[in-house]
């Protein structure tokens, strides 16, 4: 491997990825997020590039990709940027997470060198409801309503867009549909939700949840980068537990509500907090059972999760 | 905020709270409430039942020891005094390996699927789970959901049942569906539409069907009628029994022989209507032998 991109690098995971791939040495390491340098300083390893990109430009996408990538003769580009910010939506948004990753993954496909292109997919892309399996396959139905927030469907047309790259392209693709990432800054919604005092969760309804710690996302991808094959995996996490005890282990009160009443508080409470859990993002996913079946990541990734989280998470 | 504000709230949280503890009443473990009602001969079983603990105690469908021990409880009364359940060839359930038990669907309410579960719960040769199918608004039932997966039952999606299989568990089904459960009186011990999906899911997984007949489900709970246009957690009808209770008739389960299907097709023929149609038909008859002949052993309805 003679290099790596990442995009959202300034993430605890895109930094502990960095971390991770330094030292392995595994080549360059081109890290790119929109914070300043010196920000970024503060949270990327020593001994890794830095490039401040607003991906929501194409002028500024092309002009990394055949700026310094192509210098740095990049064979891998690990994408894990996203908004973290869910109450966020609209155009800018939907550019970061769908028409970014198409630009990306076109010109990737452009440059000689990339040869693997690991984009980050989420649980949440999964048609969760009581007529659909309670373990996803990687060919389980995607929610494809158009009832469904934005944060979903977003993640929904860049999953389907990597995908669809799969075969066309000279790249190989490999999508990483990642089970709840349990870590702050990070666009978890898990975390948002178990940072709360207390959490309301849907009366009567107790659904198991798969928790993903940051030292298994950074396994999983890293094999993804290193194996360089192409596919759809479900990145599992080594929690897989009922939203309850997810609760009581983080040392939070879980209050019963009626459902209804659950979209209306937590729309208030995000109005007048900087928390934000959507319930209306996780509604299915604290209904229903909502776990990923990682055999295939097992077999061709040979990622199997073994770091289960601290409980309670630091600052949950 | 100010330490005096700090402490007056810590106050309120702990009067509210009662402690460290939740907001509401933690609800009893399983095994505890268990341990009151059950036997400790029928408790010691579900510690022998194998269950894929993803680390926390349950498996990926939300089952536990302690919901398992709580189905024994919950079941305890309706299995051993109200319905007085006898066991009939419970020895063909096989010990290993994937297992589709097939039974005939009645009584209003699904206390058969409960009853069937209990039993072999409580008597199967060796400690097996039956992982009860049941159908999707049940999912969107409060309470009822987290109950019936704690002790072992599934939505009725496919990839569930290939997922169990795979692992070589006991699935229970009811071809009939609630065409079944939901037929007037005038049709009771008549089986229903045969539908074929457990059929295919035996011969891909190389699975042994068990067929299985409930006698006196059926004058447990008569209908008076149904509304139809009532469609509570999307429940195909809302129906109206004759008692406000389940009728105390004498229950019993009759397991027939099994029907080794890897022995006789491979996994392939699940791709060939044929072979399904037919081994669906062996089953649909099987079921229908057994219902005769558990009538005509049966003395009474309450005897």
């Amino acid at each position: 491997m003679s290099g790596v991109l990442i995009s959202g690098a300034t993430t605890p995971l895109g930094a502990a990825l960095a971390a991770d791939l330094r030292a392995h040495d595994d080549g360059p390491v081109l890290c790119v997020g929109v914070e300043a340098d010196e920000l970024a300083a503060d949270v990327l390893p020593a001994g890794v590039d830095y490039q401040r990109v607003d991906l929501t430009r194409p002028r500024h996408v092309r002009s990394l990709l055949f700026g310094p990538v192509r210098r740095l003769g990049v064979s891998a580009v690990v994408h894990l940027a996203a908004h973290r910010d869910a109450r966020r939506e609209g155009g800018r948004v939907h550019r970061l997470h769908v028409d970014a990753t198409r630009l990306m993954l076109r010109l990737a496909d452009d440059l000689p060198s990339v040869r693997t292109f690991v984009h980050r997919s989420s649980v949440l892309v999964y048609k969760n409801r009581t007529d659909q399996a309670d373990v996803f396959r990687e060919d389980a139905p995607l929610e494809l309503s158009p009832r469904a927030p934005q944060w979903v469907r977003d993640r929904v047309e860049a999953d389907v867009t990597a995908c669809a790259h799969m075969g066309t392209g000279r790249v190989r693709v490999a999508v990483l549909r990642c089970a709840e990432l349990l870590a702050p800054d990070v666009g978890s919604q898990l975390w948002d939700y178990l940072s709360g005092r207390v959490c309301l969760r849907p009366a009567g309804f107790d659904p198991m949840i798969e928790v993903l710690s940051v030292a298994d996302a950074v396994a999983a991808l890293r094999a993804a980068v290193t194996h360089g094959a192409g596919g759809v995996f479900n990145i599992g996490g080594a929690d897989v537990l009922p939203l309850s005890s997810a609760i009581r282990l983080s040392g939070r009160d879980a209050l019963p509500v009626p459902g209804p009443l659950l979209g209306p508080l937590y729309r208030l409470r995000a109005a007048v907090s900087d928390r934000s859990f959507r319930y209306d993002v996780n509604r299915h996913l604290l209904h229903f059972n909502g776990v990923l079946d990682g055999r295939r990541a097992a077999e061709v990734l040979g990622y199997r999760p073994t770091h289960p989280v601290t409980w309670p998470a630091p600052g949950a | 905020m100010t330490d005096a504000r700090a402490s007056l709230l810590s106050r309120v949280r702990r009067r509210l709270t009662g402690g460290a503890g939740p907001w509401l009443p933690k609800l009893p473990d399983g095994r505890a409430v268990a341990r009151w009602v059950v036997p400790v001969d029928e408790l010691a079983r579900v510690d022998a039942m194998p269950l894929r603990d993803l680390g926390h105690g349950y498996d990926a469908y939300g089952m536990s020891r302690g919901g398992l021990a709580f189905g024994l409880a919950l079941s305890h009364v309706l299995y051993h005094h109200w319905f007085r359940v006898s066991s009939h060839g419970i020895g063909h359930l096989p010990t290993t390996g994937p297992v589709v038990v097939v039974a005939n669907h009645s009584g209003t309410l699904p206390l058969d699927g409960l009853m069937i579960c209990a039993d072999i719960l409580r008597r199967s040769p060796v400690p097996r789970v039956p992982r009860a199918v049941v159908d999707y608004f049940v999912g969107r039932m409060p309470v009822v959901n987290t109950v019936f997966t704690r002790a072992g039952a599934i939505g009725g999606s496919r990839a569930n049942f290939h997922d169990l299989l795979d692992h070589g568990e006991v699935i229970v089904v009811f071809p009939e569906g609630t065409a079944g459960i939901g037929k007037g009186w005038d049709k009771r011990y008549e089986l229903q539409r045969w539908t074929h999906g457990h059929a295919e899911l035996a011969l891909r997984h190389g699975a042994t069907i068990v067929p299985l007949a409930v006698i006196g489900a059926e004058e447990q709970l008569p209908q008076l009628g149904r509304l139809a246009w009532l469609h509570a957690f999307g429940a195909p009808f809302l129906p109206i029994p004759a008692s406000p209770l389940p009728l105390p008739v004498h229950l019993h389960l009759w397991y027939g022989p099994p029907i080794r299907v890897a022995e006789r097709w491979s996994p392939d023929d699940a791709h060939d209507p044929e072979v399904v149609a037919q081994v669906a038909a062996q089953s649909r008859a099987a079921v229908h032998q057994l219902i005769h002949q558990g009538l005509r052993a049966r003395t009474g309805v309450f005897a």
